[in-house]
């Protein structure tokens, strides 16, 4: 960070006239995927304001009826913390989304209250403050970069003291609450394009194979979760066909089931 | 007592050592980060929300490494890859899950920094393709970051 703060401090004209004198870039029109196989990394998650922002470009959306700021009762199973938090932090985007400050401040304190559950408290706390500050001056921009290096110290913390696992439901806990929301909207006013943002097959295996890893997270949530996700692949994998407005009502009801066992408890 | 010092002086130099070596090696990726987000910088100011996750690893001259990464129609995005190696060149490409080019023409490379533009046609999975072309280095530092808007 420190070199990075020194690498900031170089002329931003020099670094803005990078782009204007570089070679355009050669590369071959076409490869063969099949033989990238072995040397492929993980997918990085998508944040579920990515999918957000290109909602927002299918036409407006009433952010606010999909605000959720119930604080939820309070785990002791870390892997079920972990999900939690996960959904809770995308719950920050869809507040900002709607620009709803008390929201955003009450989820801020929610999200350091969940870190603390887990261990990883001390790593989110500037975070926290500068979501609350942040949301005080109506600086959406400064809350979603916020949530977003939330997620990502939670992660990093996580990684660090080898508990990659939970920040794979982290990242999962996320995902749903985003494709949740995602469906929600879409089927309320149907569109293909507004469909074809579920069309995400790779990224739903990637979650399967690292639930299958998980199996001494022996949880309900986790099965009901693992379960769900094999009902949602054939509804989503369709290749080169649109996803129907069925499928999209089916997803969402898979994906607000799940939301709702998330934060609720057994 | 003399004979426990030195085996503590030893451990603990050792030690010291060890843990130096992870640090400088951490660095190293840390720097690659800096360089990718120092790329990135000019295009905040665009509107693009550059992601705080990154990849990041080491590759001989001329390794290639493949990044899945699912995109969204209706956003645009742009990948940046950079190192601290500042006479290696290297070199970044996106692909669509048919193996097709599928970046925007204006995408660039420049030494130890390279960036790829995409606006997706479609929202599924693309393959981002880095390699370190040339390096005086065994192994290359990088690492790519990305934004959107």
């Amino acid at each position: 960070m420190i070199l990075f703060s020194k690498h900031l401090k170089l002329s931003v004209a020099a670094v803005g006239g990078l782009a204007l004198c570089a070679h355009g870039a050669q590369a071959p029109q076409h490869i063969n995927i099949n033989q990238l196989s072995m040397t492929v990394e993980d997918v990085v998650v998508p944040l579920p304001n990515e999918i957000f922002g290109a909602l927002n470009k299918l036409g407006a959306v009433n952010w606010k009826e999909h605000v959720r700021s119930d604080k939820g009762p309070n785990f002791t199973e870390r892997p079920r913390i972990a999900l939690l938090l996960g959904a809770v932090i995308a719950d920050g985007f869809i507040a900002v989304q709607a620009e709803d400050a008390p929201t955003v401040k009450d989820i801020g304190q929610r999200v350091l209250a969940l870190a603390k559950g887990i261990g990883v408290g001390n790593s989110i706390t500037p975070h926290a403050k500068a979501i609350i500050e942040a949301a005080d001056k109506r600086n959406w921009e400064n809350v979603r970069q916020e949530l977003d290096r939330t997620q990502n110290s939670v992660q990093q913390a996580m990684n660090e003291v080898h508990d990659e696992k939970l920040s794979q439901l982290v990242s999962l806990g996320g995902w749903l609450r985003g494709t949740e929301v995602l469906t929600s909207v879409v089927k309320q006013h149907f569109s293909t394009d507004g469909a074809e943002l579920l069309h995400q097959p790779d990224l739903l295996a990637y979650f399967q194979t690292r639930l299958k890893a998980m199996p001494e997270f022996n949880l309900p949530i986790i099965h009901q979760i693992r379960e769900a996700l094999g009902e949602v692949k054939p509804l989503i994998d369709v290749g080169n066909a649109h996803i129907p407005a069925e499928s999209v009502k089916k997803v969402n009801e898979i994906t607000t089931r799940l939301g709702t066992g998330i934060v609720t408890r057994d | 007592m003399n004979g426990f010092a030195k085996i503590l002086f030893r451990t603990s130099s050792l030690l010291a050592a060890f843990v130096i070596m992870q640090r400088a090696s951490f660095a190293s990726v840390d720097d690659a980060q800096s360089f990718a987000l120092q790329a990135a910088e000019p295009y905040v100011k665009q509107g693009f929300q550059v992601r705080e996750d990154y990849w990041g690893g080491d590759l001989a001259s001329g390794e290639k490494k493949a990044v899945r990464q699912q995109l969204f129609k209706g956003n645009e995005y742009w990948f940046w890859l950079g190192t601290e190696a500042d006479r290696a060149k290297v070199s970044v490409h996106i692909y669509d899950s048919d193996g097709k080019l599928a970046e925007e023409p204006d995408s660039w490379e420049k030494g130890h920094f390279a960036a790829a533009h995409i606006i997706p046609k479609t929202t599924g999975s693309y393959f981002i393709i880095v390699s370190v072309e040339e390096s005086p280095e065994e192994r290359t530092h990088w690492a790519l970051v990305y934004g959107f808007r």
